[in-house]
Protein backbone atom coordinates (compact mmCIF):
# COMPACT_ATOMS: atom_id res chain seq x y z
CA UNK A 1 0.00 0.00 0.00
CA UNK A 2 1.10 3.74 -0.60
CA UNK A 3 2.29 5.68 2.16
CA UNK A 4 -0.13 8.56 1.55
CA UNK A 5 -2.83 5.84 1.69
CA UNK A 6 -1.52 4.59 4.99
CA UNK A 7 -1.70 7.71 6.24
CA UNK A 8 -5.64 8.12 5.98
CA UNK A 9 -6.60 4.39 6.06
CA UNK A 10 -8.59 2.66 8.60
CA UNK A 11 -7.25 -0.03 10.12
CA UNK A 12 -8.50 -3.25 9.97
CA UNK A 13 -10.06 -4.17 13.25
CA UNK A 14 -11.07 -7.95 14.00
CA UNK A 15 -12.91 -8.92 17.09
CA UNK A 16 -12.96 -12.17 18.77
CA UNK A 17 -14.06 -14.29 21.42
CA UNK A 18 -12.63 -17.68 23.21
CA UNK A 19 -14.60 -19.71 25.12
CA UNK A 20 -12.91 -23.11 24.64
CA UNK A 21 -12.25 -23.98 28.16
CA UNK A 22 -12.51 -21.88 31.49
CA UNK A 23 -12.08 -18.53 30.30
CA UNK A 24 -14.69 -15.95 28.39
CA UNK A 25 -13.28 -13.77 26.89
CA UNK A 26 -13.57 -10.96 23.79
CA UNK A 27 -11.07 -8.66 22.42
CA UNK A 28 -10.58 -6.06 19.65
CA UNK A 29 -7.32 -5.85 17.97
CA UNK A 30 -6.26 -3.57 14.82
CA UNK A 31 -4.03 -4.81 11.77
CA UNK A 32 -3.51 -8.15 13.49
CA UNK A 33 -1.01 -6.38 15.85
CA UNK A 34 -2.36 -3.54 17.89
CA UNK A 35 -4.60 -5.09 20.96
CA UNK A 36 -7.31 -2.46 21.49
CA UNK A 37 -8.97 -4.02 23.97
CA UNK A 38 -8.46 -8.11 25.84
CA UNK A 39 -11.34 -8.99 28.14
CA UNK A 40 -10.93 -12.00 29.94
CA UNK A 41 -13.43 -12.63 32.79
CA UNK A 42 -11.60 -15.85 34.43
CA UNK A 43 -13.71 -19.11 36.48
CA UNK A 44 -10.59 -20.29 37.96
CA UNK A 45 -12.12 -19.65 41.66
CA UNK A 46 -15.64 -21.15 40.47
CA UNK A 47 -13.30 -24.73 39.33
CA UNK A 48 -11.15 -24.23 42.37
CA UNK A 49 -13.12 -26.61 44.27
CA UNK A 50 -13.35 -29.27 41.75
CA UNK A 51 -9.76 -29.83 41.41
CA UNK A 52 -10.45 -28.70 38.08
CA UNK A 53 -12.48 -27.77 35.33
CA UNK A 54 -15.91 -28.88 35.24
CA UNK A 55 -17.23 -28.48 31.40
CA UNK A 56 -21.45 -28.17 32.34
CA UNK A 57 -20.33 -24.78 35.42
CA UNK A 58 -18.31 -23.76 32.25
CA UNK A 59 -20.43 -23.87 29.79
CA UNK A 60 -23.01 -22.12 32.05
CA UNK A 61 -20.71 -19.80 33.25
CA UNK A 62 -19.69 -18.83 29.34
CA UNK A 63 -23.53 -17.91 28.68
CA UNK A 64 -23.51 -15.78 31.76
CA UNK A 65 -20.51 -13.68 30.68
CA UNK A 66 -20.28 -13.86 27.09
CA UNK A 67 -21.92 -10.75 26.08
CA UNK A 68 -20.89 -8.63 28.78
CA UNK A 69 -17.36 -9.22 27.69
CA UNK A 70 -18.19 -8.46 24.30
CA UNK A 71 -19.95 -5.11 25.26
CA UNK A 72 -16.70 -4.30 27.48
CA UNK A 73 -14.24 -4.97 25.15
CA UNK A 74 -15.86 -3.01 22.23
CA UNK A 75 -16.45 -0.15 24.84
CA UNK A 76 -12.85 -0.42 25.54
CA UNK A 77 -11.46 -0.50 22.03
CA UNK A 78 -13.87 2.84 21.90
CA UNK A 79 -15.75 1.26 18.78
CA UNK A 80 -19.04 0.21 17.11
CA UNK A 81 -20.01 -3.55 16.02
CA UNK A 82 -20.29 -1.44 12.88
CA UNK A 83 -16.29 -0.94 12.34
CA UNK A 84 -15.48 -4.38 12.70
CA UNK A 85 -14.03 -5.86 9.72
CA UNK A 86 -14.08 -9.71 10.57
CA UNK A 87 -15.05 -12.05 13.89
CA UNK A 88 -13.23 -14.45 14.56
CA UNK A 89 -14.31 -17.29 17.30
CA UNK A 90 -12.12 -20.79 18.67
CA UNK A 91 -14.01 -23.26 17.38
CA UNK A 92 -11.87 -25.69 18.64
CA UNK A 93 -9.98 -27.77 20.21
CA UNK A 94 -11.62 -27.73 23.84
CA UNK A 95 -15.12 -28.52 25.55
CA UNK A 96 -17.79 -29.12 23.18
CA UNK A 97 -20.12 -27.18 25.10
CA UNK A 98 -17.99 -24.37 25.93
CA UNK A 99 -17.16 -23.95 22.46
CA UNK A 100 -20.47 -23.87 21.25
CA UNK A 101 -21.58 -20.70 23.37
CA UNK A 102 -18.86 -18.65 21.28
CA UNK A 103 -19.81 -20.20 18.26
CA UNK A 104 -23.27 -19.69 18.62
CA UNK A 105 -22.81 -16.02 19.55
CA UNK A 106 -20.36 -15.01 17.10
CA UNK A 107 -22.29 -16.77 14.03
CA UNK A 108 -25.46 -15.04 15.25
CA UNK A 109 -23.18 -11.45 15.44
CA UNK A 110 -21.89 -12.30 11.94
CA UNK A 111 -25.21 -12.30 10.32
CA UNK A 112 -27.19 -9.43 12.76
CA UNK A 113 -24.18 -7.14 12.19
CA UNK A 114 -23.67 -8.78 8.21
CA UNK A 115 -19.47 -9.02 9.46
CA UNK A 116 -17.61 -11.85 8.00
CA UNK A 117 -16.87 -14.88 10.73
CA UNK A 118 -13.87 -16.23 10.79
CA UNK A 119 -13.24 -19.65 12.83
CA UNK A 120 -10.06 -19.99 14.54
CA UNK A 121 -8.29 -23.35 15.84
CA UNK A 122 -7.39 -22.52 19.51
CA UNK A 123 -3.98 -23.49 18.93
CA UNK A 124 -3.06 -21.35 16.25
CA UNK A 125 -4.20 -19.18 17.85
CA UNK A 126 -1.45 -19.37 21.06
CA UNK A 127 1.24 -19.25 18.65
CA UNK A 128 -0.28 -16.03 17.09
CA UNK A 129 0.09 -14.57 21.00
CA UNK A 130 3.53 -14.24 19.63
CA UNK A 131 2.81 -11.65 16.82
CA UNK A 132 1.31 -9.34 19.41
CA UNK A 133 3.83 -9.52 21.87
CA UNK A 134 6.42 -9.10 19.22
CA UNK A 135 5.14 -6.71 17.00
CA UNK A 136 8.78 -7.04 14.30
CA UNK A 137 8.31 -11.17 14.41
CA UNK A 138 7.63 -12.96 11.22
CA UNK A 139 7.79 -16.52 9.98
CA UNK A 140 9.48 -18.83 9.53
CA UNK A 141 9.91 -20.59 13.42
CA UNK A 142 9.54 -23.33 15.77
CA UNK A 143 6.71 -22.93 18.13
CA UNK A 144 6.22 -24.94 21.17
CA UNK A 145 2.94 -24.86 22.10
CA UNK A 146 2.42 -25.82 26.19
CA UNK A 147 -0.80 -25.63 28.01
CA UNK A 148 -3.30 -28.02 29.70
CA UNK A 149 -4.70 -29.69 27.06
CA UNK A 150 -1.60 -29.49 24.35
CA UNK A 151 2.17 -30.47 23.94
CA UNK A 152 2.84 -29.46 20.58
CA UNK A 153 6.55 -28.49 17.90
CA UNK A 154 4.75 -26.84 15.47
CA UNK A 155 7.15 -25.50 12.20
CA UNK A 156 5.20 -22.16 11.28
CA UNK A 157 6.21 -21.56 7.96
CA UNK A 158 4.10 -18.48 6.72
CA UNK A 159 0.86 -16.74 8.65
CA UNK A 160 -1.01 -19.45 7.09
CA UNK A 161 1.42 -22.26 6.59
CA UNK A 162 1.79 -24.94 9.88
CA UNK A 163 3.14 -28.37 9.50
CA UNK A 164 3.03 -30.05 13.09
CA UNK A 165 6.12 -31.36 13.67
CA UNK A 166 4.82 -33.73 16.59
CA UNK A 167 2.94 -34.01 19.65
CA UNK A 168 2.56 -35.54 23.09
CA UNK A 169 1.11 -39.67 22.57
CA UNK A 170 -0.81 -39.19 26.43
CA UNK A 171 -0.50 -36.32 29.24
CA UNK A 172 -0.15 -32.76 28.03
CA UNK A 173 3.11 -30.95 29.98
CA UNK A 174 0.55 -28.75 32.01
CA UNK A 175 -2.02 -31.83 32.55
CA UNK A 176 0.88 -33.51 34.10
CA UNK A 177 2.02 -30.23 36.31
CA UNK A 178 -1.65 -30.22 37.43
CA UNK A 179 -1.87 -34.00 38.59
CA UNK A 180 2.06 -33.26 40.70
CA UNK A 181 0.72 -30.55 42.14
CA UNK A 182 -2.79 -32.31 43.33
CA UNK A 183 -0.73 -34.77 44.58
CA UNK A 184 1.78 -32.57 46.40
CA UNK A 185 -1.45 -31.06 47.83
CA UNK A 186 -1.04 -27.60 45.92
CA UNK A 187 -4.18 -25.56 44.93
CA UNK A 188 -5.30 -26.05 41.38
CA UNK A 189 -4.29 -24.60 39.08
CA UNK A 190 -0.75 -26.37 39.93
CA UNK A 191 1.90 -24.91 37.51
CA UNK A 192 2.71 -21.56 38.80
CA UNK A 193 2.78 -23.07 42.34
CA UNK A 194 5.31 -25.82 41.22
CA UNK A 195 7.07 -23.63 39.65
CA UNK A 196 7.74 -21.35 42.50
CA UNK A 197 8.41 -24.08 44.75
CA UNK A 198 10.67 -25.47 42.11
CA UNK A 199 12.67 -22.56 42.85
CA UNK A 200 14.19 -23.08 46.06
CA UNK A 201 14.70 -26.68 44.79
CA UNK A 202 17.75 -29.15 43.39
CA UNK A 203 16.85 -29.84 39.89
CA UNK A 204 19.43 -33.07 40.12
CA UNK A 205 17.84 -34.71 43.47
CA UNK A 206 15.96 -37.17 42.08
CA UNK A 207 16.82 -38.50 38.61
CA UNK A 208 13.05 -38.70 37.25
CA UNK A 209 12.47 -40.51 33.83
CA UNK A 210 12.78 -38.13 30.45
CA UNK A 211 10.89 -40.25 27.74
CA UNK A 212 11.37 -40.11 24.03
CA UNK A 213 14.76 -38.45 23.84
CA UNK A 214 15.68 -40.65 21.07
CA UNK A 215 17.29 -38.15 18.26
CA UNK A 216 14.66 -36.27 16.01
CA UNK A 217 11.42 -37.96 17.52
CA UNK A 218 9.19 -35.09 18.18
CA UNK A 219 6.88 -36.66 20.14
CA UNK A 220 6.35 -36.35 24.06
CA UNK A 221 4.65 -38.38 27.00
CA UNK A 222 4.53 -37.05 30.15
CA UNK A 223 2.65 -40.11 31.31
CA UNK A 224 5.60 -42.01 32.63
CA UNK A 225 7.22 -38.91 34.31
CA UNK A 226 3.79 -38.27 35.84
CA UNK A 227 3.63 -41.86 37.46
CA UNK A 228 7.69 -41.61 38.53
CA UNK A 229 7.13 -38.73 40.99
CA UNK A 230 3.59 -40.75 42.11
CA UNK A 231 5.92 -43.31 42.83
CA UNK A 232 8.42 -41.63 44.43
CA UNK A 233 5.85 -39.17 46.70
CA UNK A 234 3.92 -43.14 47.64
CA UNK A 235 7.01 -45.18 48.29
CA UNK A 236 8.33 -41.86 50.60
CA UNK A 237 5.12 -41.65 52.38
CA UNK A 238 5.08 -45.52 52.95
CA UNK A 239 8.44 -45.24 54.49
CA UNK A 240 7.74 -42.72 56.29
CA UNK A 241 10.49 -40.77 54.93
CA UNK A 242 11.04 -37.00 55.09
CA UNK A 243 10.11 -35.49 51.47
CA UNK A 244 11.41 -32.32 50.33
CA UNK A 245 8.69 -30.93 48.46
CA UNK A 246 10.81 -28.55 46.73
CA UNK A 247 13.68 -30.97 45.23
CA UNK A 248 10.68 -32.92 44.31
CA UNK A 249 8.97 -30.22 42.48
CA UNK A 250 12.61 -28.90 40.74
CA UNK A 251 13.61 -32.53 40.06
CA UNK A 252 10.12 -32.63 38.05
CA UNK A 253 9.91 -29.60 36.27
CA UNK A 254 13.34 -30.43 35.33
CA UNK A 255 12.65 -33.57 33.62
CA UNK A 256 9.66 -31.79 31.66
CA UNK A 257 11.65 -29.29 30.64
CA UNK A 258 14.56 -30.72 29.55
CA UNK A 259 12.69 -33.09 26.97
CA UNK A 260 11.02 -29.95 26.06
CA UNK A 261 13.91 -27.64 25.57
CA UNK A 262 15.99 -30.75 23.73
CA UNK A 263 13.27 -31.16 20.69
CA UNK A 264 12.42 -27.35 20.70
CA UNK A 265 16.31 -26.70 19.63
CA UNK A 266 16.25 -29.94 17.73
CA UNK A 267 13.40 -29.26 15.59
CA UNK A 268 14.64 -26.04 14.79
CA UNK A 269 17.93 -27.37 13.36
CA UNK A 270 16.35 -29.76 11.29
CA UNK A 271 13.87 -27.54 10.04
CA UNK A 272 16.55 -24.89 8.88
CA UNK A 273 14.87 -21.80 11.64
CA UNK A 274 16.69 -19.75 13.55
CA UNK A 275 13.54 -18.60 15.89
CA UNK A 276 11.58 -20.43 18.32
CA UNK A 277 8.51 -19.10 19.99
CA UNK A 278 6.93 -20.64 23.21
CA UNK A 279 2.89 -20.56 23.28
CA UNK A 280 0.34 -21.65 25.68
CA UNK A 281 -0.43 -21.36 29.37
CA UNK A 282 2.88 -23.06 30.30
CA UNK A 283 5.22 -20.70 27.95
CA UNK A 284 4.17 -18.73 31.36
CA UNK A 285 6.60 -21.10 33.30
CA UNK A 286 10.24 -19.26 34.46
CA UNK A 287 11.75 -22.71 34.71
CA UNK A 288 11.16 -22.95 31.06
CA UNK A 289 11.67 -19.56 29.86
CA UNK A 290 14.92 -19.48 31.48
CA UNK A 291 16.47 -22.79 30.01
CA UNK A 292 15.06 -22.13 26.91
CA UNK A 293 16.17 -18.40 26.65
CA UNK A 294 19.82 -19.97 27.53
CA UNK A 295 19.86 -22.94 25.21
CA UNK A 296 18.97 -20.98 22.32
CA UNK A 297 21.33 -18.34 22.84
CA UNK A 298 24.29 -20.84 22.65
CA UNK A 299 22.52 -22.01 19.73
CA UNK A 300 22.51 -18.46 18.25
CA UNK A 301 18.50 -18.50 17.78
CA UNK A 302 16.09 -15.99 18.50
CA UNK A 303 13.36 -16.92 21.37
CA UNK A 304 10.25 -15.09 21.83
CA UNK A 305 7.37 -15.54 24.34
CA UNK A 306 4.20 -13.78 25.23
CA UNK A 307 3.49 -12.00 28.23
CA UNK A 308 1.66 -13.89 30.70
CA UNK A 309 -1.71 -12.64 30.11
CA UNK A 310 -1.44 -13.29 26.38
CA UNK A 311 -0.14 -17.13 27.47
CA UNK A 312 -3.18 -18.18 29.21
CA UNK A 313 -6.29 -18.60 27.17
CA UNK A 314 -7.62 -14.99 25.77
CA UNK A 315 -9.58 -13.61 22.62
CA UNK A 316 -6.69 -11.30 21.32
CA UNK A 317 -4.78 -13.89 20.02
CA UNK A 318 -7.70 -15.37 18.47
CA UNK A 319 -8.46 -11.72 17.19
CA UNK A 320 -4.93 -11.94 15.47
CA UNK A 321 -5.65 -15.04 14.14
CA UNK A 322 -8.52 -13.80 12.44
CA UNK A 323 -6.82 -10.93 10.65
CA UNK A 324 -4.57 -13.07 8.80
CA UNK A 325 -7.26 -15.92 8.30
CA UNK A 326 -9.24 -12.54 6.76
CA UNK A 327 -6.45 -11.31 4.73
CA UNK A 328 -6.42 -14.58 2.53
CA UNK A 329 -10.44 -15.14 2.78
CA UNK A 330 -10.25 -17.72 5.01
CA UNK A 331 -14.33 -17.97 6.53
CA UNK A 332 -16.92 -19.92 7.97
CA UNK A 333 -20.22 -19.61 7.24
CA UNK A 334 -23.72 -19.64 9.49
CA UNK A 335 -22.72 -24.03 9.48
CA UNK A 336 -19.77 -23.28 11.20
CA UNK A 337 -19.73 -26.38 14.43
CA UNK A 338 -17.43 -26.62 17.10
CA UNK A 339 -14.94 -29.34 16.79
CA UNK A 340 -13.60 -30.52 20.36
CA UNK A 341 -10.64 -32.50 18.64
CA UNK A 342 -9.71 -29.73 16.19
CA UNK A 343 -6.15 -30.54 14.73
CA UNK A 344 -3.64 -27.99 13.99
CA UNK A 345 -3.50 -26.56 10.51
CA UNK A 346 -6.78 -28.91 9.91
CA UNK A 347 -9.01 -25.67 9.26
CA UNK A 348 -12.91 -26.78 7.52
CA UNK A 349 -14.33 -23.93 5.46
CA UNK A 350 -17.77 -24.65 4.43
CA UNK A 351 -18.57 -21.98 1.51
CA UNK B 1 -43.74 -6.23 12.49
CA UNK B 2 -42.67 -9.72 13.12
CA UNK B 3 -40.81 -11.18 15.91
CA UNK B 4 -38.40 -14.51 15.53
CA UNK B 5 -38.96 -16.88 18.30
CA UNK B 6 -36.28 -20.27 18.65
CA UNK B 7 -37.01 -23.43 20.26
CA UNK B 8 -34.04 -25.81 20.69
CA UNK B 9 -34.73 -27.34 24.12
CA UNK B 10 -34.67 -30.82 23.10
CA UNK B 11 -33.90 -32.45 19.75
CA UNK B 12 -36.58 -30.59 17.54
CA UNK B 13 -34.91 -27.03 15.95
CA UNK B 14 -37.79 -24.60 15.41
CA UNK B 15 -37.52 -21.13 14.59
CA UNK B 16 -40.89 -18.79 13.33
CA UNK B 17 -41.54 -15.63 12.74
CA UNK B 18 -44.47 -14.36 14.03
CA UNK B 19 -46.77 -10.74 14.26
CA UNK B 20 -49.20 -10.51 17.22
CA UNK B 21 -51.81 -11.99 15.40
CA UNK B 22 -50.19 -14.03 12.59
CA UNK B 23 -47.57 -16.84 11.80
CA UNK B 24 -45.46 -15.74 9.03
CA UNK B 25 -43.01 -18.59 8.35
CA UNK B 26 -41.99 -21.99 10.91
CA UNK B 27 -39.24 -24.27 10.27
CA UNK B 28 -39.59 -27.22 12.56
CA UNK B 29 -36.96 -29.92 11.95
CA UNK B 30 -36.69 -33.48 13.51
CA UNK B 31 -33.15 -35.00 12.30
CA UNK B 32 -30.01 -36.34 14.16
CA UNK B 33 -28.39 -32.91 12.82
CA UNK B 34 -27.15 -30.58 15.96
CA UNK B 35 -28.80 -27.27 16.70
CA UNK B 36 -25.77 -25.84 16.37
CA UNK B 37 -25.19 -26.78 12.74
CA UNK B 38 -29.07 -25.75 11.86
CA UNK B 39 -30.30 -22.73 13.93
CA UNK B 40 -28.36 -20.22 11.98
CA UNK B 41 -29.02 -21.15 8.27
CA UNK B 42 -32.24 -21.70 9.44
CA UNK B 43 -32.77 -18.43 10.95
CA UNK B 44 -31.17 -16.92 7.60
CA UNK B 45 -33.61 -19.37 5.20
CA UNK B 46 -36.66 -18.11 7.20
CA UNK B 47 -36.05 -14.55 7.29
CA UNK B 48 -34.95 -14.35 3.37
CA UNK B 49 -38.27 -17.04 2.61
CA UNK B 50 -40.54 -14.58 4.42
CA UNK B 51 -39.14 -11.98 3.02
CA UNK B 52 -38.45 -9.96 6.10
CA UNK B 53 -35.33 -7.77 6.56
CA UNK B 54 -33.55 -8.49 9.87
CA UNK B 55 -33.70 -5.05 10.66
CA UNK B 56 -37.38 -4.90 11.08
CA UNK B 57 -37.40 -7.87 13.40
CA UNK B 58 -39.13 -6.30 16.50
CA UNK B 59 -38.01 -8.94 19.35
CA UNK B 60 -36.85 -12.12 20.24
CA UNK B 61 -38.51 -14.96 21.40
CA UNK B 62 -36.60 -17.91 22.58
CA UNK B 63 -37.48 -20.96 24.48
CA UNK B 64 -35.44 -21.06 28.28
CA UNK B 65 -36.14 -24.33 29.17
CA UNK B 66 -36.08 -27.06 31.01
CA UNK B 67 -34.92 -28.92 28.27
CA UNK B 68 -31.22 -30.28 26.96
CA UNK B 69 -28.74 -27.73 28.60
CA UNK B 70 -26.63 -27.43 25.65
CA UNK B 71 -29.30 -27.19 23.52
CA UNK B 72 -30.58 -24.38 25.49
CA UNK B 73 -27.19 -22.86 25.48
CA UNK B 74 -27.02 -22.65 21.78
CA UNK B 75 -30.76 -21.45 21.53
CA UNK B 76 -30.47 -18.62 24.06
CA UNK B 77 -26.48 -17.74 23.00
CA UNK B 78 -27.63 -16.97 19.32
CA UNK B 79 -31.19 -15.15 20.85
CA UNK B 80 -29.12 -12.57 23.00
CA UNK B 81 -26.67 -12.09 20.27
CA UNK B 82 -29.52 -11.31 17.68
CA UNK B 83 -31.18 -9.08 20.15
CA UNK B 84 -27.45 -7.07 21.72
CA UNK B 85 -27.11 -6.65 17.49
CA UNK B 86 -30.09 -5.19 16.26
CA UNK B 87 -30.71 -3.62 19.70
CA UNK B 88 -34.40 -5.37 19.99
CA UNK B 89 -35.84 -6.64 23.26
CA UNK B 90 -35.53 -10.32 24.13
CA UNK B 91 -38.21 -12.03 25.84
CA UNK B 92 -37.33 -15.68 27.84
CA UNK B 93 -40.05 -18.24 27.23
CA UNK B 94 -40.70 -20.96 29.42
CA UNK B 95 -40.53 -23.97 27.42
CA UNK B 96 -43.34 -26.19 28.85
CA UNK B 97 -45.79 -23.55 29.22
CA UNK B 98 -45.17 -22.44 25.42
CA UNK B 99 -46.33 -26.72 24.58
CA UNK B 100 -49.30 -25.64 26.46
CA UNK B 101 -50.07 -22.58 25.18
CA UNK B 102 -50.00 -24.87 21.55
CA UNK B 103 -52.91 -26.52 22.72
CA UNK B 104 -55.77 -24.57 23.74
CA UNK B 105 -58.45 -27.05 25.01
CA UNK B 106 -60.74 -26.28 28.01
CA UNK B 107 -61.38 -28.79 30.48
CA UNK B 108 -57.93 -30.42 30.51
CA UNK B 109 -54.92 -30.97 32.22
CA UNK B 110 -52.01 -30.35 29.84
CA UNK B 111 -49.13 -32.23 30.79
CA UNK B 112 -45.78 -32.00 29.19
CA UNK B 113 -42.97 -33.74 29.67
CA UNK B 114 -39.36 -33.25 28.58
CA UNK B 115 -36.47 -35.82 29.11
CA UNK B 116 -34.21 -35.37 31.97
CA UNK B 117 -32.28 -38.41 32.20
CA UNK B 118 -32.25 -41.32 33.62
CA UNK B 119 -36.14 -42.32 33.78
CA UNK B 120 -36.73 -38.63 35.11
CA UNK B 121 -38.75 -35.89 33.18
CA UNK B 122 -38.93 -32.44 33.54
CA UNK B 123 -43.15 -31.59 34.02
CA UNK B 124 -45.21 -28.66 34.48
CA UNK B 125 -48.88 -29.27 34.03
CA UNK B 126 -51.11 -26.28 32.87
CA UNK B 127 -55.17 -25.74 32.12
CA UNK B 128 -57.34 -23.42 30.06
CA UNK B 129 -59.25 -21.25 31.98
CA UNK B 130 -61.98 -18.82 30.41
CA UNK B 131 -59.35 -18.13 27.53
CA UNK B 132 -55.96 -17.88 29.37
CA UNK B 133 -53.28 -20.56 30.38
CA UNK B 134 -52.92 -21.30 33.86
CA UNK B 135 -50.12 -23.00 35.38
CA UNK B 136 -51.23 -25.25 37.92
CA UNK B 137 -47.86 -27.10 38.75
CA UNK B 138 -44.75 -25.47 37.74
CA UNK B 139 -41.69 -27.07 36.23
CA UNK B 140 -40.05 -29.64 38.65
CA UNK B 141 -37.71 -32.87 38.21
CA UNK B 142 -39.69 -36.00 38.59
CA UNK B 143 -39.72 -39.90 37.95
CA UNK B 144 -41.63 -40.63 34.43
CA UNK B 145 -43.64 -43.77 35.96
CA UNK B 146 -44.76 -42.30 39.05
CA UNK B 147 -45.63 -39.06 37.40
CA UNK B 148 -47.96 -41.23 35.01
CA UNK B 149 -49.42 -43.44 38.06
CA UNK B 150 -50.20 -39.53 39.39
CA UNK B 151 -51.84 -37.79 36.45
CA UNK B 152 -53.81 -41.24 36.34
CA UNK B 153 -55.62 -40.53 39.38
CA UNK B 154 -56.92 -37.31 37.97
CA UNK B 155 -60.55 -36.64 37.63
CA UNK B 156 -60.09 -34.64 33.98
CA UNK B 157 -58.46 -36.01 30.92
CA UNK B 158 -54.54 -35.23 30.74
CA UNK B 159 -53.42 -34.58 27.61
CA UNK B 160 -49.46 -35.74 27.79
CA UNK B 161 -47.09 -33.90 25.39
CA UNK B 162 -43.43 -33.46 24.61
CA UNK B 163 -40.57 -35.55 24.02
CA UNK B 164 -41.12 -38.00 26.91
CA UNK B 165 -44.86 -38.33 26.21
CA UNK B 166 -43.03 -40.20 22.92
CA UNK B 167 -40.78 -41.60 24.42
CA UNK B 168 -42.85 -43.35 26.69
CA UNK B 169 -45.72 -43.96 24.95
CA UNK B 170 -46.21 -47.67 25.46
CA UNK B 171 -46.31 -46.82 29.39
CA UNK B 172 -49.33 -43.99 28.73
CA UNK B 173 -51.24 -46.72 26.66
CA UNK B 174 -50.90 -49.14 28.98
CA UNK B 175 -51.86 -47.10 31.93
CA UNK B 176 -54.76 -45.58 29.98
CA UNK B 177 -57.45 -44.49 31.71
CA UNK B 178 -57.67 -40.89 31.43
CA UNK B 179 -54.10 -40.55 29.85
CA UNK B 180 -54.33 -39.05 26.38
CA UNK B 181 -51.20 -38.56 23.94
CA UNK B 182 -51.30 -35.57 22.15
CA UNK B 183 -51.26 -35.46 18.44
CA UNK B 184 -47.66 -35.39 16.41
CA UNK B 185 -48.21 -31.88 15.57
CA UNK B 186 -48.84 -30.84 19.08
CA UNK B 187 -46.49 -33.27 20.61
CA UNK B 188 -43.75 -31.76 20.01
CA UNK B 189 -42.10 -28.18 20.27
CA UNK B 190 -43.16 -25.78 17.94
CA UNK B 191 -41.28 -22.33 17.87
CA UNK B 192 -44.77 -20.48 16.66
CA UNK B 193 -46.05 -21.04 20.30
CA UNK B 194 -42.99 -19.83 21.95
CA UNK B 195 -43.57 -16.81 19.85
CA UNK B 196 -47.52 -16.22 20.87
CA UNK B 197 -46.72 -16.91 24.19
CA UNK B 198 -43.75 -14.45 24.02
CA UNK B 199 -46.37 -11.67 22.45
CA UNK B 200 -48.41 -12.30 25.32
CA UNK B 201 -45.55 -12.46 28.39
CA UNK B 202 -45.00 -9.14 26.81
CA UNK B 203 -47.93 -7.43 26.41
CA UNK B 204 -48.00 -8.13 30.37
CA UNK B 205 -45.08 -5.96 31.02
CA UNK B 206 -42.23 -8.80 31.13
CA UNK B 207 -39.16 -8.06 29.91
CA UNK B 208 -35.78 -9.48 30.45
CA UNK B 209 -32.51 -8.34 30.71
CA UNK B 210 -30.24 -9.02 27.18
CA UNK B 211 -26.97 -9.64 29.04
CA UNK B 212 -28.11 -11.45 31.63
CA UNK B 213 -31.19 -14.21 30.61
CA UNK B 214 -29.98 -17.26 31.35
CA UNK B 215 -31.27 -20.90 30.75
CA UNK B 216 -33.49 -22.41 32.76
CA UNK B 217 -32.29 -24.94 34.01
CA UNK B 218 -34.33 -26.33 37.05
CA UNK B 219 -30.95 -28.85 37.93
CA UNK B 220 -27.89 -28.21 38.92
CA UNK B 221 -24.59 -29.64 37.34
CA UNK B 222 -24.18 -33.24 38.44
CA UNK B 223 -20.19 -32.15 39.69
CA UNK B 224 -21.94 -29.54 42.30
CA UNK B 225 -24.34 -32.03 43.41
CA UNK B 226 -21.65 -34.70 44.12
CA UNK B 227 -19.61 -31.74 45.77
CA UNK B 228 -22.92 -31.01 48.04
CA UNK B 229 -23.45 -34.41 48.96
CA UNK B 230 -19.30 -35.39 50.07
CA UNK B 231 -19.31 -31.88 52.02
CA UNK B 232 -22.54 -32.43 53.62
CA UNK B 233 -23.96 -29.05 52.33
CA UNK B 234 -27.97 -28.72 52.72
CA UNK B 235 -28.94 -32.16 54.20
ZN1 LIG C 1 -5.36 -22.68 25.57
Amino acid sequence: MENTQQETRKPCLTLALETSCDETSAAVVADGRIVLSNIISSQIPVHQKYGGVVPEIASRKHIENVLPVIDQALKEAGIALTDISAIGVTYGPGLVGALLVGVSVAKALSFAAGIPLVGVNHLEGHIFANFLAHPKLEPPFMALVVSGGHTSLVHVKGYNEFTLLGQTRDDAAGEAFDKVARVMKLPYPGGPYIDALAAKGNPEAIAFPRALSGKNSFEFSFSGLKSAVLNYLNSAAQKQEEINTADVAASFQAAVIDVLVSKSLQAAAVCGVGQIVLAGGVAANSGLKAKVGYECQQAGISFYYPDPILCTDNAAMIACRAYYQHQIGDYADLHLNAKPSLKLGAREIVT
Amino acid sequence: MPILAIDTATLVSSVALATVDNVLAEITLQTKKTHSELLMPHIAKLLDMAQVAKADLKGVAVSIGPGSFTGLRIGLSTAKTLAYALQIPVVGVPTLAAMAYGCPVPGVILAPMLDAQKGNVYQALFEWHQGELKEIQPAIVTEVTAALESLSQQERPVVVMGESAVMYRDKIEQIGKNLILAAPHVVIQRASSVAGLGYKLIKQGVRHDVMGLEPLYIRRSEAEVLWECRHGVGK
